[in-house]
């Protein structure tokens, strides 16, 4: 559309400009929230401008953590949440992009079941499974570990579904080239598939990056050891006491840390993603 | 460098109806150029892909050199093959695309770059050896595939329509160059594809498929001349035979109470006679056989179409012929090809007609 009207540029700027401002200020004033001290935020009257108390409240919670019961140093929390998201990631990203590999280019007998079985698992969120798993976890011993944390988010039937259209849309020609040219199927997947999933992979590395930090319920039933605790569940404890007000700016500070590894993750992977975009040619 | 075997080949694909290809015996000679032609469904495809082994065999025997491929993997028959979409590897540079078959095979790395650098030269890509193939055009990403197989120094080239995906005018430069290629290099080629002027001009020798069938096998000229049935005199050459229902009756080929011509030494009754369009002979003439349509100029000659009675007829003249409403159609007897007006093959007519002869260079 090339179209000249003021009013119209107007227009769509006043309602980009709401846009930003509904999504940009809530985060703003969790900012401002954290530089000021405790009794700032209970006076009734939200200041709009940061305060003095900054170095204060990101100094106590990432060295010896909110004075709240059950709150650990955030920089541990930070590490878990770190640990288990990659952990959950590339174990994601590893398992889905195998079997995708296998159900598209193997023919073995029972191979429609399986896909229709993996693919039905993807109406049945953590959540709905969520006793049975927490079992078979508990009696494996693994509560209170990264092993625990993770490994049963792993399994993914959409990623394995986003690999399998991506790979049926290489053509047929590449892999009988690439059959002439000797290249068996381990060989294909390394030298063929995985160059050219780049896209795929970056864009579901953003997307399960943040699935696996944002993890909420299964962390908490199955940690109970302040070592292993995550920086989500970290901050609904905070905010979470017993016979006093919330601590809000400790929580606030807490929130603003937990949201800085996701939006590096997508600042860095946006970049190889549109690269890859750019790159690709159909 | 090898010749090719097939003993009646046939391919089954499970739940078909019939075979796509049914008993196909073909003896391809070392350094010769055949093109296996057809329309589309006929069963070429299948063929040269059953050679590389993308497909399986299901009956037969297929052999390069004097080794049975039946069983063995693609890498393993000592081919290599040019594709319709050229199925370059998209991440890959020219030179990683031209030396990863080799590197697959454990090739030194200077043999490799003295191959690629050998093949860029003949193929004059040399000054994009370092990009990517989305960076090419149509015609240097064709190229590139050719040099992926020239590198391989194959058995065999096997080229599954490996034009169809350019424009006209660079189809006809490729189709030169692959010309040029062969008489080069001299390797075992075979060529699918379902243009009948493509097969005429680079076949050392022309094979034509229908229904998973050869219909007939020779050099493209004789199979011009002396077409073995009808569906091979209606595939071969641009405009199309006339392939038009006639009656043989004294000696003369009747069409509409006319003569078309005289002289037939064949059984009476009805048959198909086969008329190429430049075979025709047309003078003006009121009240003659033939009635003109219409004239479509193609520049250097003239295609008349028209009828002899209810058939149509269409007949390709020079522009010096004079042109009328109503003209007198002849053919002379050399020129006349009749077939069975049932089966569709080729009947005896008793006049000796001269095979093709080879094109004579002069000074050669």
């Amino acid at each position: 559309m090339v179209e000249n009207r003021p009013f119209l540029t107007f227009l769509a700027h006043a309602v980009l400009i709401l846009g930003v401002a509904f999504v940009a200020l809530p985060v703003w004033i969790a900012f401002v929230a954290s530089t000021h001290d405790q009794s700032t935020f209970l006076s009734g009257s939200m200041p709009m401008w940061p305060g003095d108390n900054i170095w204060e409240t990101y100094g106590t919670i990432l060295g010896t953590g909110a004075p709240v019961p059950g709150a650990p140093p955030l920089t541990l929390m930070l590490k878990n949440s770190l640990v288990m998201a990659l952990i959950i990631t590339v174990g994601k990203i590893a398992i889905s992009i195998l079997s995708a590999f296998a159900i598209v280019y193997f023919r073995f007998p029972g191979r429609v079941l399986i896909f229709c079985l993996i693919f039905v698992t993807l109406m049945l969120p953590v959540e709905v499974r969520i006793m049975p798993t927490f079992k078979v976890v508990a009696d494996l011993g693994m509560l209170n570990s990264y092993a625990g944390l993770s490994i049963p988010l792993i399994a993914s039937a959409t990623a394995t579904f986003l690999f399998r259209q991506f790979f049926l849309t290489i053509p047929e020609e590449l892999v009988e080239a690439a059959r002439i040219d000797g290249a068996g199927p381990m060989k294909f997947f390394r030298d063929m598939v995985l160059p050219l999933s780049q896209t795929n992979i970056a864009a579901l590395f953003v997307i399960l990056f943040i699935y696996g930090w944002n993890q909420y319920l299964w962390p908490m039933l199955i940690t109970t050891d302040e070592k292993f605790y995550t920086v989500v569940m970290g901050i609904k404890r905070m905010s979470d006491v017993a016979d006093s007000d919330p601590q809000w700016n400790f929580v606030m500070g807490s929130a603003m840390l937990a949201m800085l590894p996701p939006v590096l993750v997508v600042i860095f992977m946006q970049r190889l993603f549109v690269k890859g975009l750019v790159e690709q040619e159909k | 460098m090898a010749g090719i075997k097939l003993s009646a080949v046939k391919k089954i694909y499970p739940g078909a109806a019939e075979p796509a290809v049914k008993g196909v015996d073909l003896d391809i000679q070392d350094g010769e150029f055949v093109v296996l032609v057809g329309p589309s469904g006929c069963g070429k495809s299948t063929l040269l892909r059953m050679i590389a082994g993308l497909e399986t065999v299901s009956d037969g025997e297929i052999a390069i050199g004097d080794k049975v491929v039946n069983q063995m993997e693609p890498a393993e028959r000592d081919i290599a093959m040019v594709f319709q979409n050229y199925a370059l590897y998209p991440h890959m540079s020219v030179r990683q695309n031209m030396s990863y078959g080799l590197k697959n095979r454990k090739m030194p790395k200077a043999e490799i770059a003295r191959r690629i650098d050998e093949a860029a030269a003949v193929l004059e890509i040399t000054p994009y050896l370092d990009r990517k193939p989305r960076a090419l055009s149509g015609g240097q990403r064709q190229r590139v595939a050719m040099g992926r197989a020239i590198v391989r120094d194959p058995a065999a080239f096997l080229f599954d329509e490996p034009l169809s995906n350019l424009d006209a005018k660079l189809r006809l430069h490729m189709r030169g160059e692959i010309k040029q290629l062969h008489q080069r290099l001299k390797t075992t080629s075979v060529y699918v594809t379902h243009d009948q002027l493509e097969a005429m001009t680079l076949a050392d020798r022309l094979v034509v498929l229908n229904h998973g069938r050869i219909e007939q096998v020779g050099r493209p000229l004789d199979l011009y001349r002396r077409p073995a049935s009808t569906f091979v005199a209606g595939f071969l050459g641009a405009p199309a035979m006339n392939l038009i229902e006639a009656e043989v009756s004294g000696g003369a080929l009747m069409l509409a109470g006319t003569a078309l011509a005289r002289g037939l030494q064949a059984e009476a009754g009805r048959v198909t006679a086969g008329i190429r369009p430049e075979a025709l002979r047309l003078r003006p003439a009121p009240g003659g056989n033939f009635r003109l349509d219409y004239v479509e100029e193609l520049g250097g000659s003239r295609i008349v179409h028209g009828h002899i009675g209810a058939q149509r007829i269409i007949a390709q003249t020079d522009l010096a012929q004079e042109l009328s409403a109503e003209m007198h159609a002849e053919l002379p007897l050399e020129e006349l090809h009749l077939f069975h007006a049932t089966e569709g093959h080729r009947l005896s007519m008793g006049v000796s007609q001269p095979a093709a002869a080879d094109p004579q260079l002069v000074g050669a």
